[in-house]
């Protein structure tokens, strides 16, 4: 049986290592074809074959391109390209246009959202109308579109004036606040010491197989079923137990281990602004209430301080 | 009907978690037959926990002890709740057949009755258990537009909201508020952790009384159904609705009336003062959560169906940061634009694949293209087995009938050869398909627009379409966008050989 684990395990980690190696000759590659001289060698040196000579610079170009494309994105943050809608019937031949929003949170690019539009309007080619998006419904396109593209039938009278420049800046600005907001609550579940989203929903599903009920009220504060857990929390310090957000943060939800709760509303740009705290029994706690308001970081140690 | 000792009378209270219905029950018969052992070991366990044992109380020694002269059950009462859960434990550590399980629970455990709280967490596992058995109907809360404060409504600002807020303590009392006067019911809100989900369970008790005695006696007529379900997909405004009924079941009028109730309640639970929302069709039905998911949850997908899906899964941009090109999959990355300019395309990408495929033939080489065609228009949805299926699709087509037959075929790009496109499809007049803007047909009466309406159905419409689409039966590039699923409904009008779309932002 040994041997046939040993083997399993070997190779798992030949496969591993095989990976590991192919993404470090793609990596090698792309530096490679980045290199500035290489197209001019291209054209210089007279190959053999002309056509492995046209791939090769094909391939160089196709680099150099994207080269090009990622450092637009990276710095400009909303960039925009045209595609085509391939159906047939699509207005104005297919041609879109696509605007492209990066979000990167904490020195890394996380997530893409695109918004595409097209032109419905035969005559008013400049008007531009959404035509598909991948925002999701947490983020308010919707009021943005109305306030920076003009709608397309009735309100013509009272149109605003397209703007597109702004239109996509306030929704990158929705976007990445909404996704800075979801990583400084993140933040501050570490800093509480809870334990992050992977184990967490592990734990949940264990606990809760159909969710967590919302309306049992009767015994509510006996939270902790495991014997174990209980002494612990009774013994040990009073610590935060769980800290939950809504999908968009603008309200999250800390509970303690004495059953102390909180419920606190936050502002777009991750400010708290107000915050309601109480006992088990429902008693309001003023001070902590007080303490809260401020930015969305630091207040695990804001209202520790106690 | 049934006589009990204590008084019955009309009153105003909902009916509560601890309440029992008999385990003869037919309702709980039935659901305690579906579900799977493990499904009903983890329930069980569930029920027995501290925090749940006031609404799941199990039948104890003690209990025996008091109904004095009974003769000899099946299964020996338990001492306490702990034993009980190690006697769960055991049988999950061992393994056995569901009847084993099952008869421990009814005719065990809770031989005196399973109340509402286990009867709603049992039918909320078997829903997560097969997310396909209920029909689903997807709404939007939407706000009424105030005249007072319209111009508000457009500003973005730092604290604005344009979702409805989802308190649920404050849903669940405004909806009882609303209900109590009218029905009993029993109410079960659950906030899932594994999907962006949160379910509320309506079990409606048509009577005015909300004692457990109305409860076990109401339930002779079975055909009824008895709860409605919501389903609020976390941060967006919709709203999944669907009548939980058994296969085969036929629902009474009755029981529509009595969901027709609940639903019309949501949108006043959600009304605050000076804010009002309404229910409003998003024109979305299927079967499939997975679907309801995809196309009406809370994520990048709403409004990116068909072939756009390669902008919501991040296949069509690269990371920023992805400076490899030399990787395998490259094929993907065009995507959108692969239906267009393929041939560039694979040019740039293998110079010896176009050698081979000449060899091969022209054969192999158009169903290639075919693939390749299907990929750009169904972009990464429509896979056969993704779980998002949709089963049903109807469309009316509100376009004149096609005057010139003959130049049909050839030329394509002009608009009037538009409708002919459609005319090899089998097209199958559906009954069923809703009539609401025939006014609107009536009047452009200089052209002739047969009230036309085509209904795909099967268990995974557009998968079927794709894959027609990569036998070459239907043409991948003259096919109409609303065949690829892009317009993210299961009913809608064909104008101009496109969906009709409301509002300015689709899938908001």
């Amino acid at each position: 049986m040994s041997t046939v684990e040993e083997l399993d395990n070997e190779i798992v980690n030949i496969r591993a290592q095989i990976a590991n190696l192919q993404a470090h000759r793609s990596n090698l590659g792309s530096i490679l074809l980045s290199s500035p001289q290489l197209s001019t060698r291209l054209e210089q040196r007279s190959a053999s074959n002309d056509r492995q000579r046209r791939n090769a610079s094909k391939v160089v170009k196709k680099q150099s391109d994207r080269n090009a494309e990622n450092v637009y994105r990276a710095c400009a943050g909303v960039t925009a390209y045209k595609v085509k809608d391939p159906d047939p019937n699509a207005v104005d031949d297919g041609n879109i246009l696509g605007v492209r929003i990066e979000v990167s949170v904490e020195g890394r690019f996380i997530d893409t959202y695109h918004v595409l539009f097209n032109r419905p309007h035969p005559r008013h080619k400049t008007v531009l109308k959404i035509h598909k998006h991948t925002v999701p419904p947490c983020i308010a396109i919707r009021p943005l579109a109305n306030r920076f593209l003009p709608m397309s039938q009735k309100d013509a009278t009272t149109a605003t004036e397209q703007d597109l420049l702004k239109f996509g800046r306030s929704l990158r600005k929705e976007i990445v606040a909404w996704h800075l907001r979801t990583a400084a609550v993140e933040r501050l579940r570490q800093n509480a010491g809870l334990p992050d989203k992977a184990t967490r929903a592990a734990e949940e599903q264990r606990k809760h197989p159909v969710g967590q009920v919302l309306n049992n009220f009767v015994s509510d504060g006996e939270e902790d079923s495991d014997e174990e857990e209980r002494r612990r929390t009774r013994l040990g310090p009073v610590k935060i137990v769980a800290i939950d957000c809504d999908m968009s943060v603008s309200e999250i939800q800390v509970t303690w281990s004495d059953g102390r709760s909180a419920t606190m509303k936050v502002m777009k740009d991750g400010r708290i602004e107000r915050g309601v705290f109480r006992t088990k029994e429902g008693v309001r706690i003023l001070d902590m209430s007080k303490r809260a308001i401020g930015r969305l970081e630091g207040l695990v140690e804001r209202i520790r301080a106690s | 009907m049934a006589p009990h000792a204590s008084i019955t009378a009309p009153d105003y209270r909902n009916i509560p978690h601890s309440h029992r219905l008999p385990s003869s029950n037919r309702e709980v018969q039935r659901l305690f037959g579906k579900l799977s052992r493990s499904s009903l070991l983890s329930l069980a366990q569930q029920w027995l926990t501290k925090k749940n044992r006031d609404f799941c109380r199990p039948y104890l020694f003690s209990d025996q002890a008091n109904d004095a002269g009974e003769e000899t059950a099946a299964y020996e009462a338990a001492h306490s709740c702990e034993e009980l859960i190690e006697i769960y434990k055991d049988m999950e550590s061992r393994r056995g057949g569901r009847a084993e399980v099952r008869d421990r629970i009814l005719e065990g455990d809770w031989r005196h009755g399973i109340s509402m709280y286990q009867l709603a967490t049992a039918e909320i596992q078997q829903l997560l258990d097969h997310p396909n058995a209920l029909r689903w109907t997807a709404k939007r809360l939407a706000k009424i537009p105030n005249t007072k404060g319209a111009s508000r409504d457009m500003e973005v600002t730092s604290e604005s909201e344009h979702l409805p807020r989802f308190h649920a303590q404050t849903v669940m009392a405004n909806l009882a508020k609303e209900l109590t006067p009218l029905m009993k019911a029993h109410y079960l809100l659950t906030r899932l952790k594994t999907m962006p989900l949160t379910i509320l369970r309506v079990y409606v008790h048509d009577s005015p009384y909300s004692s457990e005695a109305s409860l076990a006696s109401s339930n002779q007529s079975t055909d009824a159904a008895k709860a409605v379900y919501f389903i609020w997909p976390n941060g967006s405004p919709f709203v999944w609705i669907s009548l939980a009924t058994h296969l085969g079941q036929i629902v009474g009028e009755e029981a529509r009336t009595l969901r027709d109730t609940v639903v019309s309640a949501i949108p006043k639970a959600f009304s605050r003062s000076n804010s009002r929302y309404q229910l409003v069709s998003t024109t979305f039905t299927t079967r499939k959560l997975g679907a309801m998911l995809v196309m009406r949850g809370s994520g990048k997908t709403n409004a990116a169906g068909g072939g756009w899906s390669i902008f919501a899964d991040n296949s069509f941009s690269q990371n920023t940061l992805d400076f490899i090109t030399t990787a395998k999959a490259d094929a993907l990355e065009k995507g959108k634009a692969a239906a267009d300019n393929e041939d560039t395309m694979s040019g740039s990408k293998q110079g010896p694949g176009q050698l081979k495929r000449a060899l091969e033939g022209p054969e192999a080489s158009q169903a290639d293209h075919r693939k390749r065609v299907a990929a750009g228009r169904f972009g990464s949805s429509a896979k056969p087995n993704d779980g998002r299926g949709l089963e049903r699709f109807e469309v009316r087509i509100d376009d004149p009938f096609p005057t010139n037959v003959q130049q049909g075929g050839e030329a394509m790009d002009e608009d009037n050869a538009r409708p002919s496109s459609r005319r090899g499809r089998k097209g199958r007049p559906s009954l069923l398909d809703r009539s609401e803007q025939e006014r609107e047909e009536l009047d452009n009466a200089d052209n002739w627009c047969p009230d036309v309406r085509i209904t795909f159905s099967g268990s995974h419409v557009f998968a079927g379409i794709r894959q027609l689409v990569e036998e070459g039966v239907v043409d991948g590039e003259k096919m109409p966008g609303w065949m690829t699923g892009e317009a993210g409904v299961t009913t809608g009008a064909v104008k101009n050989g496109r969906i009709r779309t409301k509002g300015s932002v689709p899938g908001v």
